[in-house]
């Protein structure tokens, strides 16, 4: 009953959030309910591989309501100053947004699991047969456990991720940190630079003697192991890198003699590189691992299976809305220093100009990043 | 179109009615400041002091009535002119500093004369003395997460001091402030009014502070509880070096 009051009170941006967390939610109860249907059709085949292919979109979902849950007090600070003011601690209302997330990923399963048990009574002729295991007795704890897993992590990440000091009313988060310690930039260079060596050696001329003994999965061929590890090094510590990349960007755009079109947009994005980073880091690996993908997919057999394509586009759209979440996120936790600004008499033309120009920076870096990553990916799939 | 201000009033409104929401903040107040005067406007919290002060900096736009700055009137300027009369000729000191995060005490400073088009070495020198004259001149190159918050409402005092707006609105500067802090920023806001002949509008809810003004304005429930009660200049603590 309670969550139905608070949704009475969603705005637009609110429903987004619950219906795309329902809908990928959906998709992965999906992916479950199929790996459960092959291993009930086909009892000695691989099913723990097939279970362990849910993992990505589920750890998509996870990601996408943390980051959500994230952004909730920043976007609606007189939602938790009210639940405050009514006597809900930091830890209830915690709880609450865990439910809430929770309760959208149970419905979206919810339904996958009605439309898997339609399904299972032969309406859709042969051809989903071994991929509902029609005809085989389905035992009942199998769905409602495989079911749970996803309300339950995207639930409990939600609850992880948000931020309990800020939960309480007239807390503020502003950005104090002006770099990054020379831990966060040794560590991501030197991954960087010992995978890219590791690939190189992978990929030197003859190395195909060695065999490529290691096979990729959905249909990507096999690659040797050098280079496999070569580029998970590197996609990390470029993962890493991508928040110093954003404050080296906001440095940049604000050297010398600043306008104040580029001191503002400048030091914005070198306040919010962490906050921005991490999403911006997910996104581009996401995008190079897919893209790589289906260039590979594209080259070799010329078709595209559905179900890792429709995994792909579920991972894609979650680290995409996380990025724009976290957008969101920062502009409305910068509410009043807009308004500050405003009131200096800065013309709305000057910020909507160095928020052009931020976005435009992170746009270059997730290209570098990105670029780089599906470039070396595109070294192992060779 | 009605008639013209007096021609000693450099901002003038008259019957402004101006409500958040259906909540009424003001209820018809016509008030007059005089060139290079300090008026205080007292009252206490939630008596619309603030929303006053809004309507009278062209910050909020007002639902009835009038303003008029130097002859000209505010309460039909667009947006655009509003936001222009507030960069050139206004400044504006909150009861909370407001400073940019990101940006230093200097740039947070220079950053009003920089968005009014002055030169970068101008606009930093320029924001060097008014951080030495309001005693934060070791925090020029620190950020305002670094500071403490006598310190950071004194540097949006000098980002409001520096441009030599013609008027400077002050919604209750002392509030974050200690007593001898309060008194410090309160004289040195008023000393500067008076050696550069600005003109000052101070909102404070402690009657207290109001006796450092020329003139003071009673506000209650959104409409004037006093008539204007003018104070002989020279008794006024701060007007004896004018």
């Amino acid at each position: 009953m309670l969550y139905l009051r608070l949704a009475r009170g969603y705005r637009i941006g609110d429903l987004g959030r619950w219906l795309l967390t329902a809908t990928a939610a959906a998709a992965v109860a999906a992916f479950l309910l199929r790996a459960l249907g092959r291993a009930l059709s086909e009892p000695a085949g691989v099913s723990v591989e097939r279970l362990f292919w849910c993992l990505p979109p589920l750890a998509a979902v996870g990601w996408f309501a943390a980051v959500a849950a994230r952004a909730l007090p920043a976007a609606r600070p007189e939602r938790i100053t009210g639940l405050t003011a009514a006597g809900a601690g930091p830890t209830s209302i915690r709880t609450l947004i865990a439910g809430e997330t929770a309760l959208a990923c149970a419905l979206g399963s919810g339904l996958t699991l009605l439309a898997f048990l339609v399904l299972r009574n032969d309406v859709a002729g042969a051809s989903l047969a071994p991929e509902v295991g029609l005809g085989v007795p389905l035992p009942v704890s199998a769905p409602i456990t495989l079911l749970l897993l996803v309300p339950l992590v995207a639930g409990g990440s939600a609850a992880a991720a948000f931020p309990l000091t800020d939960a309480l009313p007239g807390r503020s988060e502003l950005p104090h940190r002006n770099g990054f310690g020379a831990l966060r930039l040794a560590l991501p260079t030197g991954l960087v630079l010992v995978g890219l060596s590791l690939e190189l050696y992978g990929l030197r001329p003859g190395a195909d003697q060695d065999g490529r003994p290691i096979g990729l999965p959905a249909g990507l061929g096999a690659t040797s192991d050098a280079a496999l590890v070569g580029w998970t090094f590197a996609a990390l510590g470029l993962a890493l890198l991508t928040a110093p990349l954003l404050a080296w960007g906001g440095r940049l755009l604000a050297l010398g003699r600043p306008t104040p079109l580029r001191l503002l947009a400048g030091r914005g994005l070198t306040a919010e590189a962490d906050r921005l980073g991490t999403p911006l880091a997910v996104l581009a690996l996401a995008l190079a691992t897919v893209l790589t993908a289906i260039r590979y997919w594209a080259h070799r057999s010329g078709t595209v299976e559905a179900v890792p394509a429709v995994e792909a586009t579920l991972i894609v759209c979650c680290a995409a809305a996380s990025v724009l979440i976290r957008a969101a996120h920062i502009r409305s936790s910068r509410r009043e220093v807009t308004a500050a600004l405003v009131q200096l008499g800065t013309a709305p033309r000057l910020l909507l100009g160095a928020a052009v120009l931020r976005t435009a920076a992170a746009g270059t870096v997730l290209l570098v990043s990105g670029g780089l990553t599906a470039a070396l990916a595109a070294g192992v799939l060779r | 179109m009605s008639a013209a201000p007096p021609d000693n009033d450099v901002l003038w409104a008259r019957g402004i009615v101006k409500s958040h929401q259906g909540t009424p903040a003001l209820r018809g107040i016509s008030v007059g400041v005089r060139d290079g005067e300090v008026l205080a406007i007292t009252g206490p919290r939630g008596s619309g002091k603030s929303t006053l002060l809004g309507c009278l900096s062209a910050l909020l736009p007002v639902d009835e009535g009038e303003v008029w700055f130097n002859s000209a009137p505010v309460h039909t300027l667009t947006r655009t002119g509003r936001e222009r009369l507030r960069r050139d000729r206004f400044g504006f000191v909150g009861s909370e500093p407001h400073l940019v995060p990101e940006l230093t005490a200097r740039e947070n400073v220079a950053l009003p004369l920089l968005l009014a088009g002055a030169g970068h070495k101008a606009a930093y020198a320029s924001a060097a003395e008014w951080l030495e004259r309001l005693d934060v001149a070791d925090c020029t190159a620190r950020r305002p997460g670094e500071l403490i918050q006598s310190q950071r409402q004194r540097i949006a005092v000098a980002r409001a001091l520096a441009p030599l707006p013609p008027v400077v609105f002050a919604d209750d500067p002392t509030a974050p402030l200690h007593r001898d802090a309060q008194d410090q920023v309160l004289r040195i806001l008023i000393t500067a009014a008076r050696s550069h002949q600005l003109t000052l509008v101070l909102a404070t809810h402690n009657p207290e502070l109001a006796r450092f003004a020329d003139r003071t304005v009673a506000l209650t429930d959104g409409r004037l509880s006093s008539p204007v009660a003018p104070v002989p200049r020279g008794t006024s603590p701060v007007s004896a070096g004018r």
